[in-house]
């Protein structure tokens, strides 16, 4: 691997997913904000719109963040990935130019006026741009996938004279059964997040004793939301994620779970460390058969292991691949068993008493930031070697025109720039959870009077 | 169908650079018009919660020059590698200064926050004239459809160029000048009291200067591009362009000396566009003219998408801009009148 290629890789690795740390905050967030819109519209309860106004303004900083560092990523396609715009753009192009057109001008139009305009635009019309960033911001979310779930499974091409893809299916390219399993997986884990945060909120207040309507809305709501979601992420999505693999990137699968040897009974590795060289996990504890069961219904199904695969064909980093994905289930597990003990203790009432609950709500809030982060590493480390799954080749796609010692120089810049983003970003969120919930009279004159 | 994708690309180009570039123009001049706080403030809230909109026509027009000119774009951006972080880099400087600076009720926070965009506004200015000043000019494109630029080389426009030489960097002077009167047009009908006054008295200075600057950017043009002015002659399109430069030009005088204020931003639209549809319709169908050698430059035709990729696009991009249009209306109709200094209490917007 030459110089450049490596900046280029780390470049667009380390800008997408700390971009992707705030849209799955945003997208979780918006339909939370949707709902408690809603009932306030028909309950005319205070504490609806009051949830809603604070959320917002925890969302307006979000958002800016993620659209700021959303923007380059477009870009990036055409100055450090040239090649691989010249062989797939006729097909990407579409999914790229809709998300602009159908998707970004929607949220762009409704953001602002969401943030701040509840006053100008009434109840009714704040609500319709509450759901327009909703519907936007999902949208966004769709295009995303279908352009990377054709570098997963590519679908509705056909190959040019010049060498270059071309879109022979448009329907075909925009329902790509993978973008639609993982638009599910995906997005359900963005309500994770959400949820997460919300519940993470109310904790604070309730532990605090601050806000205690307030507290027990985020916390309700939170945990509700959470459980349905924690499940979900798992089952059935994050099952029929796997299978999706298994079908078509089998040898991705293989790396995912370590598992060096074909063979029936295949087990699942929970803890374990891989040793490439030697081909084989060591330390393992595992249980048998749940693999194979996972991926194609039957204890004794054979699941192929990396030795029925050319080297050449593994994944570039299986280490890295292993441990995300035992990261991103790992942490699912634990979401669930959080959420279930939550929601018995909000079923009897007792949710606000138990302080060792509420610490761990409270504390919780980031894992799912990880989860979602590993989740995409295996996605992204597990399509490796190719960048156009068993088409284009990762080494093919960068633009050759660009020294490494540019793409280092913007990538530093990065690095810079997006500590100082991420530190004003916490201070600011920070600051607007300290200062709490405001009733409609305070919200004239944002961060007014303390307390 | 590609002369088609040409002007739906143009007209992009156009709306981003007449609505984004009232803020970028706006958002320069904030410490200019605004001498207090409150003041300052108030420019912020004349820009108003569409900011985002007017600037997604920029991040659009990426998507659609990707949907329909790929190996325009693979060419365009890898060549323009540095210029293009800086553009992305200012994008998110202002963007995160006009978004923070009303989250937190305090004078030093937004102090540093109004100066950030101030700074921000204008790096994004003279980075926009010096990107039309390259496309202008040409760049340094190979027998394979490939460039790189440095950020200087010599300062001359033939040859090796640079990202800088004197042609690009009047552009870019002359893009800053333009797009704050544009700014300072569209502040003087946004708002009221002292700000009110500073773009009017601003408005006149600056569109002299624009008057001065576009007759020394035409003079440099026929001597950078000769080939430029006999093009605009064989393209009715670039006529209409003239037209509107003129038009634009007698309505902005006109409004300013008549207190139109109306009238004086129209015009600043339309000199805009005209100047745009001029430049776009005289180059067709070179996207990227060569300075190495003419017929190594890339056309429109050359680098469209194959297939039946444009016919399809252009089935849902009028729906798409349809749609687009009524967000717009649904929220803009909030936010019509003059900001009124008795309003800068409350929240941004």
């Amino acid at each position: 691997m030459d110089d450049a290629l490596l900046w280029h890789r780390l470049q667009f690795g380390f800008t997408v997913t700390y971009h992707y740390l705030f849209p799955q905050l945003t997208m979780g967030l918006a339909w939370i904000l949707v709902y408690w819109k809603w009932r306030h519209l028909r309950t005319g309860d205070e504490r609806y719109a009051s949830a809603m106004r604070f959320w917002a303004r925890i969302f307006g900083i979000t958002f800016t963040v993620g659209v700021v560092t959303g923007i380059p990523m477009e870009f990036q396609f055409g100055t450090n990935w040239a090649n691989f715009s010249r062989y797939s753009g006729n097909i990407i192009g579409q999914t790229l130019g809709m998300e602009g057109m159908f998707a970004f001008f929607l949220e762009s139009a409704m953001v602002g006026a969401m943030v701040w305009g509840e006053k100008r635009l009434g109840p009714r019309n704040h609500f319709l741009a509450t759901l327009g960033v909703a519907v936007g911001s999902w949208l966004s979310g769709y295009f995303i996938l279908v352009t990377n779930a054709f570098m997963q499974h590519p679908v509705g091409y056909s190959l040019a004279a010049d060498g270059t893809l071309r879109l022979a299916d448009l329907p075909a390219f925009l329902l790509n059964p993978w973008a639609l399993v993982v638009f599910l997986h995906n997005q359900i884990a963005a309500v994770v997040t959400g949820s997460f945060a919300v519940a993470a909120v109310g904790a604070l207040y309730a532990l605090r004793k601050h806000h205690a309507k307030q507290a027990s809305l985020f916390l309700k709501t939170g945990t509700i939301v959470g459980l349905l979601a924690s499940v979900l992420v798992a089952f059935p999505t994050g099952d029929m994620h796997a299978r999706k693999v298994a079908q078509y990137q089998p040898v991705t699968l293989a790396a995912m779970e370590g598992r060096f040897h074909s063979g029936p009974m295949a087990e699942i590795n929970m803890i374990g460390q891989p040793n490439v060289k030697e081909h084989r996990l060591d330390n393992p504890i595992r249980i048998p058969g749940a693999l194979s069961f996972l991926a194609y219904g039957s204890f004794y199904a054979n699941v192929r292991g990396l030795d029925e695969f050319p080297e050449d064909s593994w994944p570039t980093n299986i280490e890295l691949l292993y441990y995300s994905f035992h990261i991103m289930v790992g942490l699912g597990t634990i979401f669930i068993a959080l959420m279930v003990c939550a929601n018995v203790q909000l079923w009897r009432g007792r949710l606000e008493k138990t302080p060792a609950l509420l610490w761990m709500l409270m504390l919780a809030f980031p894992f799912p930031f990880i989860a979602a982060s590993a989740g995409w590493m295996v996605a992204e480390l597990g399509r490796q070697p190719w960048l156009v799954y068993g088409l284009f080749h990762t080494t093919q796609g960068t633009s050759e025109v660009v020294s490494g010692g540019d793409v280092l120089f913007t990538l530093i810049g990065f690095v810079g720039l997006y500590f100082v983003l991420g530190v004003l970003y916490l201070f600011m969120v920070g600051y607007e959870i300290l200062h709490g919930p405001q009733s409609a009279s305070s919200t004239v004159n944002p961060g007014g009077t303390h307390g | 169908m590609v002369e088609t994708w040409y002007a739906i690309l143009s007209f992009m180009l156009v709306m981003f650079v007449i609505l984004d570039g009232f803020g970028i123009g706006a958002g320069m001049l904030q410490y200019a018009v605004g001498k207090t706080d409150a003041e300052r403030r108030l420019v912020i809230r004349a820009i108003g919660p569409l900011w985002s909109w007017h600037e997604v026509w920029l991040v659009s027009f990426g998507g659609t020059l990707f949907v329909a000119f790929p190996s325009i774009l693979a060419s365009a951006f890898a060549g323009f590698y540095l210029a293009f972080f800086l553009l992305l880099w200012s994008l998110v400087l202002r963007g995160v200064s006009h978004e923070v600076s009303g989250h937190i009720d305090d004078p030093l926070w937004r102090t540093g926050w109004h100066f950030s965009f101030v700074t921000a506004n204008i790096l994004l200015a003279i980075l926009i004239g010096a990107a039309l000043g390259n496309v202008v000019r040409g760049v340094p494109l190979d027998a394979h459809g490939r460039f790189t630029l440095s950020f200087f080389t010599n300062f001359g426009v033939r040859g090796h160029v640079g990202i800088l030489d004197w042609y690009t960097v009047s552009v870019a002077v002359f893009t800053l000048v333009t797009l704050a009167a544009h700014g300072a047009a569209a502040l003087v009908l946004k708002t009221d009291g002292p700000v009110h006054d500073r773009s009017e008295r601003l408005a006149r200075v600056l569109w002299n200067t624009v008057l001065v600057l576009l007759a020394v950017i035409t003079v440099e043009s026929e001597y950078v591009r000769p080939d430029l002015f006999p093009g605009m002659l064989r393209q009715p399109f670039a006529w209409l362009g003239v037209v509107g430069v003129l038009g634009g030009l007698i309505a902005v005088f006109t409004g300013l000396r008549s207190r139109s204020e109306r009238r004086t931003v129209m015009g600043s639209c339309a000199f805009l566009a005209g100047l745009m549809i001029a430049g776009a319709a005289s180059v067709f169908p070179v996207m990227l003219h060569s300075t190495l050698a003419p017929e190594d430059s890339l056309t429109a035709y050359g680098g469209a998408a194959t297939g039946h990729g444009l016919a399809i696009a252009l089935v849902w991009w009028p729906i798409a801009l349809a749609l687009s249009i009524s967000y717009f209306l649904f929220i803009h109709h909030h936010y019509e009148d003059k900001v009124k200094p008795a309003d800068t209490s409350q929240s941004p917007y």
